[in-house]
């Protein structure tokens, strides 16, 4: 029975699905279509929006690249994120697992936990100049003290989430590993972190668009250091007396690439994370 | 286990980098002279890395860096609150240039021999934006901007079209144009800083050059000073596009460079961007006839860029050295023909093409500052002013300024208030 | 006996030092802001103290209290519509379909985008296509452009925002979903559970933590929204659309009554947390009388 379920396909569904599937696919046709046009080539008419390119020329995107000193750009932008995802998966997880082991029982923990997650909900701005402020203090207005900054605007979520994840976990099965004489910290690695997977892919893909497309941090903290991610590159084409969305558009498709691949890699996790397989 | 050790690797490596990157890239000790500019006009980037690389290439003992960043106004307060003041910042003459004064983050420059070459009727614009009196020159007035009217040229000798001069001229001139089936004006009301342009320039020619600073004395309200700025701005609008809102600034170049409107209300610094969508075009411009006797109107003309030394720069004549640099003729010349502009040294410059209808008013000094150079920008003076094009209601309108511009301003106000007590009142 | 004490110090081990970091870069910074919104701070240069005066001109400033309105109303209803359709659409990609990989990448796009580049694209479609497609359906309202509208502006950016969080709601829900074990099910369709039932009674139960998760963000990040405001009106028109970050940042940044909006961010704070914590404690009782 169980096989033969599996088997079935719902057309319906997958039909109507294909179907919403154009509401994603349009806008997204605009903004390639503006990105291959040259300047002339933007008019006001609705014939003339969602007319194709005359040339399909790559000097848009070579352009682009250039003015935002791409691959530049990109090498700083990649090193932020992929150290903050890595610190975040690694400290998060531990304190999800610090915090929700003991938030149920302690008085304390309930409340720092109660305490980061509320960090969730100060506003950016209040934080702006302060930070500006302090970082510079502590000779951390550089990319050291971005990738911190991130870790901590990060945490109340990620802890949200490993916490909520973790009750889930059945803790017999941290039991069962005490008996066998582990220690709580070789517990978490050996037990606790892998079955944390589904989790870290999520908390990896919501952490790396976050800070993929973050502009104010590295502005307000590294402001005037030269040293540019892409979306502070990208600030090029939006000056209040001209924008040149052609080179704009150019240059946000090319910045989709890299943190597409990441998903298409994180995806299989998400959606191949079960616990099931753990409880059984 | 193998999937702990590669997690701590990669750990090890992300923190390692993170701890080394900022280290490389740090200035070396050479005896020369390190200048830094913070310049606020990203779209002259390109100029300022040229002339960045000319001082380099012909001073030795100056190293002259030029930073244009994107989002200056940011940039330029978290570095103030950081407390690290670039050498020279290059800012426009507006209310910020005043803020710097009052706070005393800029240097007294009087003494400097350059300004004996700058038009004097920039450094008295500078002078007046100063919230009390404040002794001394704080800036060095380098090019100004100029907003009234852009026409189409080829349009106008088509349908051979006249020049107003006065108010009445204009009206008339939009009723022809509009006869023709051509739509007089467009506006780009979507991105509310544009609304300000037709403001400006009718206020410069309706409202005391004063307005604001009587305001701040408590001698006056807007209310009785700006109602007649208020109806004409109104009056304008109604020859614009149907939904003026639905558009922003680049919709609103693009239409004007593709010939849908036959004038333009903005200043001269949209030229570039007209041109870019069309490079044929040809564009001229003239003053916002604002009144009905032409001998009252005056071109609507402000800073647009100065360059200040900070209180915080170590060697000041070294950057004053670089101010004598970009002060150079040529690269004036270089720099107006790059961004329209108009210069503030005196001087023999080309002007652009596009400012011919202005050039008289230029030449016989007949210049009034933007009005909105006064306006904190925490007010939002051009979103009341969108409110009021939307909703029509000139009485609320003039009420809601003056109830705003006395919150925001308290402090200024009081300040004022606090020195002509002390002082007397100018006058 | 011992074994109880090496693991407790092993959990303080751990929280000490990251609670520690925590505090250092965010409660800190957050006091220092408090403590700025008693005075006339511009950003730089001297200030005063002014007490509570900023927190009174924020209970008579009719724009803040516009902005509130809006962002509030913004928030609520950008959370439905994502909420509604998010849970749908995770359905759908859960069940037995075609092209599952394919449909869950592609349906994820919008979130890969940066919420400004989304606004400049939005913007396009709301000022040029969207007033066409008025005018050939007839439709009086839609033929002029929605973003000038100080009617329908906010309608414009609800859309906008839910075009995009959609996308991580759906995710969310989707990993929820793959928490329902398999036998749930088989054990509904012996009892003969289908549809509606099935999912109110059987799956929606066992998904609530992140149906909390979802709503939670939801509202927080609606009650933030700064991106879209920033690309698509700029607060107007008529500033009918200043949301209360877009009125912090712009003032308080850009402008120089850094004090006054600091006033309006610690007490926009205190809202976020009141509604916040009232939404988490509705869905925990909810969670425990299933």
């Amino acid at each position: 029975m169980y096989e033969k379920m599996k088997a079935r396909v719902n057309w319906p569904i997958t039909i109507l699905l294909f179907v919403g599937l154009l509401t994603i696919a349009f806008p997204l046709y605009m903004a390639i279509v503006i990105a291959f046009k040259q300047p002339s080539e933007m008019t006001t008419s609705i014939s003339g929006i969602l007319s194709l390119p005359e040339t399909w020329s790559l000097s848009n995107f070579a352009q682009a690249m250039e003015v935002t000193d791409f691959w530049r750009s990109l090498g700083n932008s990649l090193l932020v994120t992929v150290s903050t995802v890595v610190l975040c998966i690694i400290l998060h997880s531990l304190m999800g697992f610090a915090v929700g082991r003991n938030k149920g029982h302690s008085k304390i923990y309930n409340v720092i936990y109660l305490f980061i997650v509320s960090g969730m909900f100060v506003p950016f701005a209040i934080l702006m100049m302060p930070l500006a402020k302090q970082t510079a203090e502590m000779h951390l207005a550089n990319w050291a003290g971005v990738i911190l900054l991130y870790v901590v605007f990060y945490m109340p979520m990620n802890l949200l989430l490993y916490t909520g994840y973790l009750v889930n976990i059945p803790i017999a099965l941290e039991e069962a590993a005490r008996v066998d004489g582990a220690s709580t910290w070789r517990t978490f690695w050996k037990i606790i972190f892998p079955i944390m997977k589904p989790m870290h892919a999520t908390v990896a893909v919501i952490t790396a668009l976050a800070v993929w497309n973050d502009v104010m941090t590295p502005l307000v903290i590294m402001a005037g250091s030269g040293q540019n991610t892409l979306p502070l590159a990208q600030l090029t084409f939006q000056t209040q007396f001209g924008t040149n969305y052609n080179l704009a558009f150019a240059s946000y498709l090319l910045a989709l690439i890299p943190i597409v691949i990441f998903y298409i890699i994180c995806q299989k996790q998400i959606i191949n994370g079960v616990v099931n397989g753990a409880v059984k | 286990m193998k999937k702990k050790k590669v997690i701590s690797a990669v750990l090890a490596v992300s923190m390692l980098s993170a701890a080394i990157l900022p280290g490389c890239g740090s200035g070396e000790d050479s005896g020369v002279t390190e200048i830094e500019i913070l310049q606020y006009k990203p779209e002259a980037a390109t100029y300022f890395d040229q002339v960045e690389d000319e001082f380099n290439a012909t001073h030795d003992d100056i190293h002259l860096t030029i930073s244009s960043p994107n989002d200056a106004s940011t940039i330029m307060r978290t570095r103030f609150i950081r407390e690290d003041y670039p050498d020279i910042i290059g800012i426009g003459g507006d209310i910020n240039y005043s803020y710097y004064v009052d706070a005393g983050i800029l240097a007294d420059v009087s003494d400097y021999e350059g300004l004996a070459d700058i038009n004097q009727s920039y450094i008295d614009i500078l002078e007046n934006l100063e919230i009390v009196p404040t002794d001394g020159t704080f800036g060095v007035p380098y090019v100004a901007n100029a907003a009234g009217i852009l026409y189409n040229r080829d349009m106008f000798e088509e349908h051979g079209w006249e020049i107003p001069e006065t108010w009445n001229e204009l009206i008339d001139l939009c009723e022809d144009i509009q006869a023709e089936g051509i739509l007089p004006f467009y506006f780009g009301f979507r991105d509310t800083w544009t609304c300000l342009a037709p403001w400006n320039a009718l206020a410069v020619g309706l409202a005391p050059e004063d307005t604001c600073r009587n305001v701040n004395a408590g001698e006056t309200t807007f209310t009785d000073e700006y109602r007649e700025t208020a109806e004409k701005c109104l009056e304008l609008v109604s020859y614009g596009p149907d939904d003026p809102f639905a558009y922003g600034y680049n919709d609103a170049c693009t239409a004007f460079a593709n010939g849908e409107s036959a004038m333009y209300p903005i200043g001269s610094y949209a030229v570039p961007q007209i041109l870019s969508v069309n490079p044929e075009m040809n564009i001229d411009s003239f003053v916002m006839p604002g009144n009905e006797d032409p001998s009252e109107n005056t071109l609507n003309s402000g800073v647009d860029l100065m360059f200040a030394v900070t209180e915080a720069c170590e060697n000041k004549d070294a950057a004053l050295e670089v101010i004598d640099f970009l002060l150079e003729d040529e690269n004036i010349q270089a720099y107006i023909d790059d961004q329209n502009a108009i210069p503030c040294k005196t001087g023999d410059f080309q002007l652009a093409s596009e400012l011919d209808g202005m050039t008289s008013f230029i030449e016989a000094g007949n210049m009034t500052d933007y009005q909105d150079h006064y306006y904190p920008s925490e007010m939002a003076a051009d979103a009341l002013i969108q409110t009021f094009l939307i909703n029509e209601d000139v009485d609320e309108f003039l009420s809601d300024f003056d109830t705003r511009w006395q919150r925001y301003n308290r402090d200024i106000i009081r300040e004022v208030q606090e020195y002509n007590e002390e002082h007397g009142t100018a006058e | 006996m011992k074994k109880g004490n090496s693991s407790k110090r092993t959990y303080m081990l751990i929280t000490i030092p990251i609670l520690a970091l925590f505090v250092c870069f965010n409660t800190v910074p957050l006091i220092r802001g408090v403590i700025y919104s008693f005075t006339n701070f511009k950003g730089f240069g001297d200030y005063d103290w002014v007490g509570f005066r900023n927190y009174m001109d924020l209970f008579t400033d009719p724009r803040i209290g516009n902005s509130y309105l809006f962002t509030i109303k913004l928030a609520i209803v950008a959370t439905i519509v994502t909420n509604v359709i998010s849970l749908i659409l995770a359905l759908g990609l859960n069940s037995r379909i075609k092209g599952k990989t394919f449909l869950r990448a592609a349906y994820f796009v919008p979130n890969v985008l940066g919420a400004l580049v989304v606004g400049y694209i939005f913007q396009y479609i709301f000022t040029y296509i969207l007033p066409e497609l008025g005018k050939m359906i007839g439709s009086e309202t839609l033929s002029t452009s929605m973003l000038s509208s100080t009617s329908l502006a906010w309608i414009a950016i609800v859309v906008v925002c839910a075009w995009q969080n959609i996308a991580m709601n759906t995710i969310i829900y989707i990993s929820g979903l793959q928490t329902v074990p398999e036998d749930v099910y088989e054990a509904g369709d012996l009892d003969g559970a289908t549809g509606w039932k099935k999912f109110r009674y059987l799956t929606f139960p066992l998904i609530i933590p992140f149906f909390t998760i979802n709503m939670v963000l939801c509202v927080k990040n609606f009650l933030m929204v700064f991106d879209q405001i920033m690309a698509m009106t700029q607060g107007g028109p008529a500033q009918s659309t200043e949301s209360i970050s877009y009125l912090i940042y712009n003032n308080g940044m850009k402008g120089g009554s850094f004090g006054y909006q600091s006033a309006n961010a610690v007490v926009f704070f205190i809202v976020i947390v009141v509604i916040s914590v009232a939404q988490m404690s509705i869905s925990s009782k909810k969670e425990e009388q299933l």
